[in-house]
């Protein structure tokens, strides 16, 4: 489905992705994991447009998208649900909804997804009215992921969606994540929290300073004694 | 009592003026955070193009109208082009200054076209007036005050109801958010730059025609009334400037009546600093926006 | 030749102008009040010269006293606001301070003349240099003593301790003040330091031009104030210099021959010099660059 190689990102001197390739099945979930620092965020950010490459491709399907601006890559079918959220605070959560939509002009389908959304997210149809800012964290983390869904993706993005959230909530997000998958979105899923992560992933990468260090399916990486100690161990409660 | 309610009235009238340029003041801070200092000499650029059409080519008022609006936009596009369209983030100071620069060089290009200090600009209703008991108001500029009010509506409108007001309140959230969901960034803020200069050029054509002239400094003098009103009324409000260009309006005719004409401007500052520091977000504001200004790391 | 001193002149004076800028920059905060304090400064040394026939230097040393007073005074209610707020609130501050010199008369009778501040006709006949046999060579010569002095002395303050603080206030406030830094303090510091500075360039200023009015000292001048320090970078003092140098040694005075075309060049020549360097001339890049040109020129010179 998506297609990453040889990707260079670099912020001047500094690269920040050193070469990094990696598969995105389609109809899975793959699960990028490593430190922080270790570049996945300016991994989604480039894929998504907002950060130019220095060298390398990402395909969808066929088609490149380095050099597309990020609006076009989004009507291409690549959404990203950013890290810490990002809603637009001062809009209510139903424009937040709408201006997911922005893309699209097919106005009756965008009532239907919105009614979707407000389905499989009881809470935002509670709060359509409210200003997203004034949500809850975890509230905000799902309108953010509605809100990339009402762009129709082909190929979700997440950028630790756990973030700040507290357990409870965390689990919530992950059952979403699953249910989605089950619905036949593809997703690509950054996160710290291994344990989750490992519950609901099919794929797995493990990034370290730019680069890609492991690749595996789930039993192969909870075999692996490095990333055992490294990511499993102790915590526990991270993210 | 009747002279108090006289200057009110004027105050009100020269106010509308004022709200009109905060208005497109409002828009381009809204959008960018960032201090556009050729504001006023975009405008004046427009009020030098309706000028020469009007010298050279007798054009009427309506053409004149036209002219300035769309000169107004046309020198707003070429201030965001070089001034803000290739600064990053973090550069807004970059912006300003760059922006100080290119106001230098239009109130130069305004010079080099016509010379003289002042040029005579087309009259809209040559100072008639209409009575309401021992009140009156002049034509000029009661639809100065038409057109504030109807501007404001209009961008509130847009704002709130239209796609492209939600492109523009979702870049005033959050740029990189924007772009996530498809928003085509850099096209909605130059069109929001060139929108806002064409407020400031209807603004500017209103002045102009009161005055009946036109000088190189109308620039400066936009800019700081403009930016005096927005302040006011409150950052990234539209009602709030409006309600500020009114309230400036009514300051400056008190201070004239009570202390004279040299104090006025004066006291206007004096007031806007108390205002700054008493209630920074101004009347309608919200808390003090993100700090856009601030220097970039050395 | 009396022209270049006088051009050295005003590259001086317009030097002390910008670092009293830069001083604020530091902290973080635009002020475009300078141009006030500059006028504050001018006003008052040309009065204890013209008016109470004080000698220069402690004339200038009251003036530097009395702008660095102002600009502690406003700093206080000033600083609690920043960024925008802050521009508009300094600029709503100078332009009060111009129109109270606008208003402002004190006039004594010499001889058969009348001497002193003119309302809107200005400040007239300071003429403390001409009447004590100063030579343009002697104003030149004296005004970048001070000059000099000035920069060594925020050279010095650059590389101490004062100067790490003031940088950490102006690179994040929150953490700075995490670390017990009182911010607020440090901000009102830099501002009275900008003053003072201001201050002494504004008391110069008054007497090599000998014609004081408060047009000179609008928001053009602190606007320009500003963009010394920032198209120069705020990494060190010479960045504020050599800006001056570019900007009036250059594009004011170099492109004079272009007559009335001068200034459309010269909004664009900013407009490039700002887009191809945002954080100024002299940036950390270019000081390091310019760090390793003289170290290796040493190692080659040591071999």
């Amino acid at each position: 489905m998506l297609d990453v190689s040889d990707l260079v990102t670099a912020y001047g001197k500094i690269e920040a992705l050193k070469g990094v390739s990696l598969h995105v099945e389609s109809e899975k979930i793959t699960c990028l994991l490593g430190p922080n620092g270790a570049g996945k965020t300016t991994l989604m950010m480039t894929i998504a447009g907002i950060l130019q490459p220095r060298r390398g491709s990402i395909r969808l399907g066929g088609t490149e998208l380095v050099g597309l601006s990020p609006a076009r890559i989004v009507a291409r079918g690549v959404a990203l649900v950013p890290e810490n959220r990002l809603v637009f605070p001062q809009m209510s959560v139903l424009e937040n909804l709408l201006a997911g939509a922005y893309q699209r002009s097919d106005k009756a389908e965008i009532n239907v997804d919105v009614e979707r959304m407000y389905t499989r997210f009881p809470h935002l149809r509670e709060r359509h009215q409210q200003l997203a800012g004034t949500l809850s964290g975890g509230e905000q983390q799902m309108l953010a992921v509605a809100r990339a869904l009402m762009s129709r993706p082909r190929v979700l993005l997440m950028d630790e969606p756990s973030l700040g959230l507290a357990p409870l909530v965390v689990a919530e997000i992950f059952s979403i994540i699953s249910e989605l998958n089950r619905d036949g979105t593809t997703i690509f899923l950054v996160e710290q929290n291994a344990h989750m992560a490992l519950q609901v992933a099919h794929q797995f990468f493990l990034m370290e300073q730019g680069r890609i260090t492991f690749k595996g399916t789930p039993g192969q990486l909870a075999e692996d004694e490095v990333i055992q100690r490294a990511y499993l161990g102790t915590r526990r409660t991270a993210g | 009592m009747v002279d108090f309610f006289q200057n009110t009235i004027d105050g009100v009238m020269i106010g509308s003026s004022y709200g009109l340029l905060a208005l497109g003041f409002t828009v381009i801070f809204g959008v960018m955070r960032r201090l556009n200092l050729s504001y006023g000499p975009s405008i004046m650029i427009g009020g030098y193009l309706g000028t020469v059409l009007y010298l050279n080519h007798g054009a009427g008022p309506l053409v004149v109208a036209g002219a300035v609006v769309l000169g107004a936009a046309i020198a707003g596009v070429y201030v965001e082009r070089l001034c803000f369209a290739p600064m990053k983030a973090g550069a807004g100071i970059a912006s300003m200054v760059s922006s100080f620069a290119i106001w230098m060089q239009l109130e130069q290009a305004a010079i080099l076209v016509l010379p003289r200090h002042t040029y005579p600009f087309p009259p809209l209703a040559t100072g008639a007036t209409l009575e309401f008991g021992p009140f009156f108001v002049r034509i000029d500029h009661l639809i100065m005050l038409v057109c504030a009010l109807g501007l404001a509506a209009a961008v509130q409108v847009t704002l709130y109801r239209t796609r492209f007001g939600l492109a523009l309140r979702a870049i005033i959230g959050h740029p990189v958010a924007a772009h996530l969901v498809g928003i085509n960034v850099r096209r909605a803020m130059l069109l929001a730059f060139a929108a806002a200069s064409a407020i400031g050029g209807v603004a500017g054509f209103l002045v102009l025609a009161v005055d009946q002239q036109v000088t190189p400094m109308f620039g400066m003098w936009a800019t700081l009334k403009g930016l005096i009103a927005m302040m006011i009324g409150g950052l990234g409000s539209v009602p709030g400037a409006v309600v500020g260009g009114l309230l400036l309006g009514v300051i400056e005719t008190h201070s004239q009546w009570y202390f004279g004409p040299q104090f006025r401007d004066l006291i206007a500052y004096v007031v806007l600093f108390a205002f700054l520091v008493a209630r920074p977000g101004g009347l309608f504001g919200r808390a003090p926006s993100p700090d856009i200004t601030t220097p970039q790391k050395a | 030749m009396d022209f270049y001193f006088g051009l050295i002149q005003i590259i001086g004076v317009h030097t002390l102008l910008g670092l009293s800028a830069y001083c604020v920059l530091l902290t973080g905060q635009v002020s475009l009040a300078q141009a006030g304090f500059f006028a504050i400064g001018a006003y008052v040394a040309g009065m204890l010269t013209v008016i109470a026939q004080w000698p220069l230097v402690p004339a200038l040393g009251v003036s530097a006293l009395v702008a660095g007073a102002t600009a502690c005074a406003v700093g206080f209610p000033a600083l609690r606001v920043k960024g925008l707020m802050l521009v508009v609130a300094t600029v709503a501050f100078g332009e009060a301070v111009r129109l109270f010199f606008f208003n402002f008369t004190y006039q004594v009778q010499a001889g058969n003349i009348r001497l002193g501040p003119h309302g809107g006709e200005g400040f007239r006949q300071i003429r403390y240099f001409p009447e004590n046999g100063w030579t343009t060579l002697d104003v030149m010569l004296f005004i970048w003593a001070v000059v000099a002095l000035v920069m060594a002395g925020l050279w010095w303050l650059n590389r101490s301790r004062a100067g790490a603080v003031l940088r950490a206030v102006g690179e994040d406030e929150l953490a700075a003040q995490s670390t017990g830094i009182n911010i607020t303090a440090v901000k009102i510091s830099a501002m009275t330091v900008g003053g003072v500075i201001a201050g002494i360039g504004g008391g110069i200023f008054a007497h090599y031009t000998t014609h004081i009015e408060h047009v000179q000292f609008g928001v053009v001048l602190a606007t320009f104030a500003i963009a010394y320090p920032i198209l120069g970078g705020l990494s060190n003092v010479f960045g504020t210099l050599l800006a001056v140098i570019f900007i009036q040694g250059f594009l004011i005075e170099g492109l004079r021959f272009m007559g009335d075309w001068r200034n459309l060049l010269f909004g664009g020549l900013i407009v490039l010099a700002m887009n191809v360097r945002p954080r100024g001339l002299l940036d950390a890049g270019a000081m390091l660059a310019l760090k390793r040109l003289f170290f290796s020129r040493k190692e080659r010179s040591d071999a």
